[in-house]
């Protein structure tokens, strides 16, 4: 049965990876065979689903997809092509560091879908070629989605189950380490892609006569969008001393915007992303099921193996494995089959086990950027430039992505030696 | 209810093989929201509408974006574009087509329309195209029996 469980996993990695079918549709194939073989049964595998990670992820969803219909996001990222004034390197900044931001206090797949849309159009009007732009705005979006427990799917999953960690103690532990290396990634890309954005003075003029906030003043409920949207924010910071989950904070949120701010709740339920919630069931399954067969304690077996039991060694092995993991199949999966590894693997040291966190969060995260399918965001933005008639090919993401990886992990590495280890 | 051949159709198609610009002037000529594309044997491959004429036109990143009204045009650009697609296959802007046969019960086809997002469907006999039905036609001839 463990034999089996395993082919199960790997087989499904492997699809979601070879992009043969829709990942949802191989994660819950996946989850549907390993309950009818019975490598975990029906009562385990609803206990399986992490119900605060989808949870979280709905109610950011709803916020979100309320507050875009104001234009709000549209604005701020016209008035970031209004400040660069036509300079390649207040553009290619002021984009990853708006990007990074989005994604570090919204999430980052939720950011590239608000930024990259209107990306293509600001490139139209400045007559530059989009894709550099893209392409830091997707990496700026991997790397500042580090940086906080809803930043990034992987920190969401890490941060619902294990609830010891609250919203500050991964922006203390992870914030610092994401700046550091999204302002090094940016100088890179930067220095990439600093010729093709070259702007002619009379494009850059162009821009600073559009009118930004046009479709902001024609919308009702800005204000009370963004409050709610800021609301939920600072209640984030504050769940540990409320004494409510991340996920309370996000459906509560959620639910005072539909109350306050939606006309129609049918249309404003249509933001969820149902495909990725299913995604993340099926996981979930699945992972329970490794568990169950006693899969997982052998991974961690075998980690402990190899480091010798060495603080350094693991926590180094969990960043580098995590990142390679993430760029060969999808951080998401990767992260959800990692987890309960580390879980076993600190059992018992509790400062030693949060080290082994931060580096899962910071390989899972960064890793997302060596390749095209190693994250959600990046997934989404391809569609979005294929659809645009820009496509970016899998070549062409690594050319650059695998190199910011590698600074990314590097930075991560020093930080870790430094700080954690 | 009249049968479909009843009511006014128009035989509004282009091959397969034709480009952008010969779909968009047939749509014109026959002043009709949508027509057929055609494959072999007279078999519907394809519908060719106003939205498809507009994802042609411009951008396909505008499909994405829901606040426009800063954006100023550039008729350059514009034209460039109107040009370049001009010579694409049709094919490449064509939508899954929906039929419905020329024996449909009128139920049915206001349950197709109602369910799709085009203004006229295509009518098959023996799955061959016999011509485009115009909802505004069928609502009138609905309306006419009263």
């Amino acid at each position: 049965m463990e034999l089996v469980t395993g082919l199960i996993f790997v087989a499904a990695l492997a699809v979601i990876a070879f992009e043969w079918v829709h990942r949802t549709k191989a994660a819950l194939v996946g989850a549907g065979l390993v309950v009818i073989v019975g490598a975990i049964d029906e009562d385990r595998a609803i206990e399986a689903v992490d119900w605060a990670t989808l949870g979280l992820l709905t109610g950011m969803m709803v916020l979100v997809g309320l507050t875009e219909r104001t234009g709000v996001f549209t604005y701020l990222a016209l008035r970031v092509a209004q400040l660069s004034n036509g300079r390649p390197l207040r553009l290619v900044f002021l984009l990853a560091g708006v990007t990074g931001l989005l994604s570090a206090f919204l999430d980052n797949l939720t950011a590239i879908l608000l930024v990259v849309p209107i990306t293509f159009l600001l490139a139209d009007v400045l007559r530059v070629t989009p894709i550099p732009l893209v392409l830091v705005e997707v990496l700026a979006s991997n790397i500042g989605g580090t940086a906080t427990l809803i930043g990034d799917p992987p920190n969401i999953m890490i941060g619902t189950h294990r609830r010891e960690l609250s919203f500050l103690d991964f922006i203390v532990n992870l914030a610092p380490v994401s700046l550091v290396t999204l302002l090094a990634a940016t100088t890179l890309l930067y220095l990439v892609f600093r010729r093709e954005l070259v702007v002619h003075p009379e494009r850059a003029a162009e821009i600073q006569r559009l009118d930004a906030a046009r479709d902001m003043r024609k919308s009702p409920y800005v204000k009370r969008s963004l409050a709610v949207l800021l609301g939920t924010i600072v209640g984030f910071f504050l769940h540990t001393l409320l004494h409510v989950e991340p996920a309370v904070v996000a459906l509560v949120g959620a639910t005072v915007l539909l109350v306050v701010a939606a006309d129609d709740v049918e249309d404003a339920l249509e933001r969820v992303e149902w495909s990725t919630i299913f995604f993340f069931v099926g996981l979930f399954v699945m992972v329970g099921a490794l568990e169950e067969q006693g899969l997982i304690g052998e991974v961690a077996d075998l980690v402990a193996d190899v480091t010798g039991g060495s603080t350094v060694g693991e926590g180094l092995a969990i960043l580098w494995g995590a990142a390679a993991g993430s760029a060969l199949v999808d951080n998401i999966p990767f992260t959800a089959a990692m987890i309960p590894v580390v879980d076993e693997l600190g059992a018992g040291d509790e400062t030693f086990q949060d080290a082994n966190w931060w580096a899962l969060a910071l390989g899972a995260c960064f890793g997302g950027n060596a390749t095209l399918i190693a994250a959600a965001a990046n997934v989404a933005a391809a569609g979005v430039a294929e659809r645009s008639g820009h496509p970016i090919s899998f070549g062409r993401f690594i050319a650059i992505g695998l190199p910011v990886t590698l600074l990314s992990l590097a930075i991560a590495t020093v930080y870790l030696l430094l700080f954690q280890l | 209810m009249r049968t479909l051949p009843d009511i006014k159709l128009v035989p509004a198609s282009v091959p397969s093989a034709a480009t952008f610009l010969e779909a968009a002037e047939a749509l014109t000529k026959h002043s009709l929201p949508t027509i057929a594309v055609v494959g072999n044997q007279q078999r519907v491959v394809g519908l060719f509408g106003g939205e498809d004429l507009l994802r042609g036109l411009f951008p396909g990143y505008l499909a994405e974006l829901r606040h426009t009204a800063f954006a100023a045009d550039d008729p350059g650009v514009l034209a460039e574009r109107a040009r370049a697609v001009s010579s694409q296959p049709v094919e490449k802007y064509m939508r899954k087509p929906v039929t419905v046969d020329v024996e449909a019960s009128a139920i049915h086809v206001a349950e197709r329309f109602l369910h799709c997002d085009f203004a006229a469907l295509a009518v098959v006999e023996d799955e061959r195209f016999v011509g485009m039905l115009n909802r505004a036609d069928f609502c009138r001839a609905v309306l006419r029996q009263t």
